[in-house]
């Protein structure tokens, strides 16, 4: 409950671009509107409707010199004309703010005013519409003058802020905004999700795809905006796809140049040692074949731990079971353990289905199974057990050996670390390849103490694959 | 035998010249891919110990040369390249055997021989081991010259055990290659037939590998000093 608010919330806070084109759109509505409301106050301001109507003016003249001779009729016609005149233009109320103001002059005299609050508002020429200040206020006034008895009538209304701020107080801006608003949002928004339509897709292609598969994308939007996006995406994959080209080229040259010699230094003294009889020679020849051995070991492991390094991005999983991989390693390392008087022995219940690169998973199992063999005395047994366990393909390799001080165990994953006081030869990469196997197929490895308090004992964990994606797999050769 | 040697590294290529001299093969050793093309054209050769990278090409362009021309001489591929993606791909584009450097002499001669056996067929019929003989034609088991009785069953555990001699054959290969209707989980088939056969050809022979396989060694038990007999 608090968790889903609590990612309905995150939800809304979350950037959206949507949400940004949306109020985008409403935001230019709104100032469209002002701009218009403000027009038409400017409008009105400088050119007021009551002003410019000359028939008002007209009549109100008439009125003053038709009745000049009884002032109570024309006071009273006057403000009887004065009233309708206010119920149009204001709310009929003379006090108002915004109410007009009518005043009357005949023979210099002021005749009629609508209120004795504002004094006499003069204008500095006839017929013109022009600002005046008076009473404090500012108004906007126009005077028409007729020869007759020297009669002069003034409308004026009031400026334009006290406008402003009454028709805003009235809610003529604010209320046609609010009400329009909603109805203008929900079209926005479905044709901007209709117009984003593209966009989703190069999103949804790209997010869908495996992490392997480095291919151009197979969409191509036609659109100015997406397609430069789309390109550039190609290209980073395109660059990721040649330099994982080049990585494998470069071990497969480094793989060339080391071994080839490695080999023909193997092939002649091999050839020699075949020829010669004397025993010290032979003794000598063999030194050279074993130094030359770890050499071509240690340019293995190099080679396995560059290409595990770049296993990830460049070959894709696949499905294969644990156990039957183990048990082809086991036979093939079997006579190696076999010559060092060393028994190999594997157990494992059932399928174990792992997905990941087969030659990783293989120099995993060699590394792991030949340190155990290198570290065993004579006549003892390296037990080797695949499992799975909640949901976790689990491969233990212990031996009978001197195992590892507890402190060490971190350390000896670290490339080129040997223990101190170990007189075994080795190059330090075995285990560093076996951790950057795990660490690409997503597992664990930890090092423990064997059976009894003595020996060592791996653990490698690993993801199990899914039920019913392992296949059959081929028969490796050796 | 007449071998033709395609190996650009001079020491690499002038020694496996030697070595396999010194084994009474005749050995023709070119160090070009285009060199190799017109020695093949004109001579008559056995077998190509073919090297990949050349400086004239990849070796195996020649290989596919040979298989266009419908060409079934024996090739072994010996290469640098580890990965089981350039072993199959050589092996798919026609190569017979594939060999990673830097190897054995006596891998390399042995699996030359093979090759000329599987090629050539010679004798591949009757494997001896330690006063064993099997000849398979005839489906016939000798234990010290005297005729053993196998069934059909034993009979093809020991032929496959013995033409893997010194390497554990797995339990999954066994039993999918011997056993009628393949592995069975939890079964134990395999281990009633193999303790019949060594019943039969007595206890000296087959060592078991525990979870993993059984293997006849090349040397005795005893002589190996294995912990178990």
């Amino acid at each position: 409950m608090i968790r889903g608010a609590l990612r309905f919330i995150g939800r809304v806070i979350q950037p959206s671009l949507m949400r940004r084109l949306v109020l985008a759109q409403m935001a230019v509505v709104a100032a469209l509107w002002t701009l218009i409301v403000g027009l038409l106050f400017y409008d009105s301001y400088k050119d007021p409707e009551l002003l410019r109507f000359s028939k008002i003016y007209e009549s109100v003249a008439a009125i003053a010199i038709n009745l000049a001779d009884d002032p109570k009729r024309q006071y009273d016609t006057l403000h009887a004309f004065d009233l309708a005149l206010m119920e149009t233009a204001s709310d009929g109320n003379a006090e108002s703010d915004t109410s007009p103001m009518l005043q009357v002059w005949q023979r210099g005299k002021l005749i009629y005013r609508t209120t004795d609050a504002v004094p006499e508002i003069f204008n500095s020429a006839p017929d013109i519409i022009e600002t005046v200040h008076a009473g404090g206020r500012e108004w906007r006034a126009r005077t028409l003058h007729s020869p007759q008895f020297d009669t002069r009538v003034m409308i004026a209304e009031p400026g334009i802020w006290r406008l402003v701020v009454n028709i805003t107080y009235r809610g003529y801006y604010l209320l046609p905004l609010l009400v329009s608003l909603p109805f203008l949002v929900v079209p926005a928004w479905l044709t901007v999700r209709l117009a984003l339509r593209p966009w989703r897709r190069v999103s949804r292609e790209t997010s869908e795809r495996g992490p392997a598969d480095l291919t151009p994308l197979s969409y191509r939007p036609p659109h100015r905006e997406l397609q430069p996006l789309v390109q550039s995406i190609n290209t980073l994959l395109q660059r990721v796809r040649d330099s994982t080209t080049r990585e494998r080229s470069l071990i497969a040259d480094a793989a060339h140049e080391l071994r080839t010699p490695l080999a023909a230094m193997r092939v002649n003294v091999e050839a020699l040692k075949a020829q010669s009889i004397d025993s010290g020679q032979r003794e000598l020849m063999g030194n050279l074949l074993r130094s030359n051995d770890r050499a071509t070991r240690l340019v293995g492991q190099l080679l396995q731990l560059m290409r595990s390094d770049a296993v990830s991005d460049a070959a894709l999983p696949v499905a294969l079971s644990l156990d039957a991989l183990v048990q082809d390693r086991l036979a093939m390392i079997e006579g190696v353990a076999h010559a060092r008087g060393v028994e190999l022995e594997l157990a494992c219940a059932g399928e174990v289905p792992v997905l990941g690169e087969r030659e990783s998973l293989v120099s995993m199992v060699d590394n792991l199974v030949d340190n155990a063999i290198k570290y065993s005395p004579r006549r003892s047994v390296v037990k080797v057990q695949v499992a799975r366990e909640q949901g976790e393909a689990v491969l233990r390799v212990a031996d009978q050996g001197p195992g590892i001080p507890p402190g060490l165990r971190e350390r000896v994953f670290d490339r080129f670390f040997r223990s101190p006081g170990q007189t075994q030869s080795g190059s330090g990469l075995g285990l560093a390849i076996v951790k950057s196997v795990v660490d690409k197929h997503g597992g664990s490895v930890a090092l423990e103490t064997g059976a009894g308090g003595r020996g060592l004992l791996a653990v490698v964990r690993l993801p199990l694959a899914v039920d019913g994606q392992d296949q059959p797999m081929l028969e490796g050769r050796g | 035998m007449n071998l033709l040697l395609v190996e650009d590294d001079l020491e690499l290529g002038n020694g496996v010249r030697i070595a396999l001299a010194n084994q009474g093969m005749d050995v023709v050793w070119v160090r070009r891919l285009d060199d190799a093309i017109r020695t093949l054209d004109s001579g008559a050769f056995d077998m190509v110990l073919l090297d990949l990278g050349l400086p004239d090409g990849d070796g195996i362009e020649l290989l596919l040369r040979l298989r266009r021309e419908r060409q079934i001489l024996p090739v072994l591929v010996l290469s640098a390249r580890d990965a089981l993606n350039d072993r199959l791909r050589s092996l798919d584009d026609g190569a017979d055997d594939y060999l990673v450097k830097p190897f054995a002499l006596a891998e390399l001669l042995s699996r030359v021989r093979a090759l000329a056996r599987r090629s050539y067929g010679f004798d591949d019929e009757t494997i001896r081991m330690r006063g064993l003989v099997l000849h398979e034609p005839t489906r016939g088991v000798l234990v010290d010259g005297q005729q053993v009785e196998l069934s059909r069953c034993e009979f093809d555990l020991l032929a496959l055990l013995l033409r893997r001699t010194g390497r554990v054959v797995t339990r999954r290969v066994m039993e999918e290659q011997v056993l009628p209707g393949g592995p069975g989980i939890g079964s134990n088939s395999l281990e009633v037939h193999i303790s019949n056969l060594r019943r039969k050809i007595g206890q000296g022979y087959i060592r078991t590998v525990r979870g993993i396989g059984y293997v006849v060694d090349a040397q005795s038990l005893a002589r190996a000093g294995s912990p178990r007999a």
